[in-house]
């Protein structure tokens, strides 16, 4: 799963574009599918339920 | 057991003490006529034993005692130096092998303002300060996704839970990692520092420290040097959320950010998903309507383009029935029908041939007259 903060930021650069610039069609409809999927993602992200826990004892092996 | 006093045989060379016996003697005088007790003096001679044992003497104007102060007994102390008025609670005893006077120190206290503990306190803060740790400018922000969370706390504290509380509840998409350190007591320094250690290597996005409240000495490793300088060196952000907010220990004050209480520390360090997603809300409409204006942009420009088209067609239409209109006037006037119209005739033979002249039509001959509104037949007379 693509780091949150990173999906944001593509996120944000999307609509940015798409607000911004004289696309054609083709492009724009692209661009919106994209976004339309990381905000997806994103929001799947957010609605985990469960923070994970771990403690770096039972993790870390021995060196 | 020390030899029975006899002060006759004492009297005479032949009952002479061994030293030892003197010492040994001295010894148990001095300790069942002189209880533990509350002594002022000035510390000169001061000296830690690599064994963690402090060698000193209290002294005023007119005498000095040797005193000892075992690590177990100083382990949490900051060291006195020279010259500094303290009080001591003691128990005075004799050290046998050198035959000395001297006191057990079980606690040390400075009679300056705010103690010993102040004292080593602003000592290592200018020491910190010096090397520029406690510069404001120093401090970095915080992730605002942070991914990866580690803690340094006792792992069976109120902090952790706390704080996995409030991060599970705000922004469980983090992970957390939780390193184990014992938080007081003798090794509590050496704990934090390798659990500091430890989570320097691991790629985490902000780090919490974290203890709940407790006396001085129970802060005492976060008011160490060595930790300060550990958390100075961490590299990425870390949180301080060390006792209750009247305490501020060095810990806090290197940190990135301090925090009042645990929990507090688990709200710096996350974003509320409730409001995030409520910005993924914004976001998603600030994309619905960017492609419903891109989207306009490129069918604005197709409409134009068959407007054009349809007007292009128009003209071209209009033009070609005018000159149709033209066209089929020219045919009108043509027509062999207008000229019947106007009085004329054609004769034609069974055949059809127009008979034209004289010599086709001799005397007999059989055509057809083609009038204006039909035909009749004819003979030449």
């Amino acid at each position: 799963m693509a780091e949150f903060s990173k999906q944001l930021e593509r996120l944000e650069a999307i609509v940015r574009r798409l607000e911004s610039e004289d696309l054609d069609l083709d492009e724009a409809l692209k661009l919106f599918e994209e976004g339309v999927e990381r905000l997806r993602a994103a929001r799947e992200q957010l609605s985990q339920a469960e923070l994970k826990v771990k403690k770096v004892l039972e993790i870390e092996s021995p060196s | 057991m020390g030899a029975r006093l006899d002060l006759f045989s004492a009297a005479s060379t032949e009952g002479a003490w061994t030293v030892g016996e003197v010492t040994k003697r001295a010894r148990a005088v001095i300790e069942a006529g002189l209880p533990p007790l509350w002594v002022r003096g000035e510390i000169a001679g001061f000296k830690a034993w690599r064994s963690g044992h402090w060698y000193f003497s209290l002294r005023d104007k007119s005498a000095q005692i040797r005193c000892v102060m075992f690590a177990k007994q100083n382990f949490m102390l900051p060291a006195p130096t020279d010259g500094m008025q303290v009080f001591v609670f003691a128990r005075p005893s004799m050290y046998e092998e050198k035959g000395e006077f001297q006191l057990t120190v079980m606690e040390l206290l400075s009679t300056d303002q705010g103690g010993l503990w102040k004292l080593a306190f602003e000592k290592a803060k200018a020491a910190l300060t010096k090397d520029g740790l406690l510069d404001p400018a120093r401090r970095r922000r915080l992730p605002p996704f942070p991914r990866r969370i580690a803690v340094v706390t006792s792992p069976d504290g109120a902090a952790l839970r706390d704080l996995q509380a409030v991060i599970g509840r705000r922004w469980p998409i983090a992970e957390l990692i939780v390193v184990p350190a014992q938080v007081q007591g003798a090794k509590a320094e050496a704990s934090v520092c390798s659990a500091l250690n430890r989570i320097a290597r691991l790629p985490v996005d902000v780090l919490i420290v974290a203890r709940g409240g407790g006396s001085v000495e129970d802060l005492w490793a976060f008011n160490s040097e060595r930790v300060a300088r550990a958390v100075a060196a961490m590299p990425m952000p870390v949180i301080s959320a060390i006792g209750h907010e009247t305490d501020v220990t060095l810990c806090d004050l290197v940190a990135d950010l301090r925090a009042p209480t645990p929990s507090a520390a688990a709200e710096a360090a996350t974003p509320d998903r409730v409001e995030v997603l409520a910005q993924c809300g914004i976001v998603g409409q600030r994309l619905a309507r960017a492609l419903r204006i891109a989207s306009r942009h490129v069918v604005e420009r197709l409409d134009r383009t068959g407007d054009r088209l349809v007007r292009c067609m128009e003209s071209r239409l209009e033009k070609s029935g005018a000159l149709l209109t033209a066209h089929s006037a020219r045919l009108d006037a043509l027509s062999p029908l207008r000229v019947l119209g106007r009085g004329y005739a054609v004769a034609r033979d069974k055949n059809g041939q127009i008979l034209k002249r004289v010599a086709q039509l001799p005397s007999g001959k059989e055509f057809r007259l083609r009038v204006t509104d039909g035909e009749v037949n004819g003979r030449v007379q």
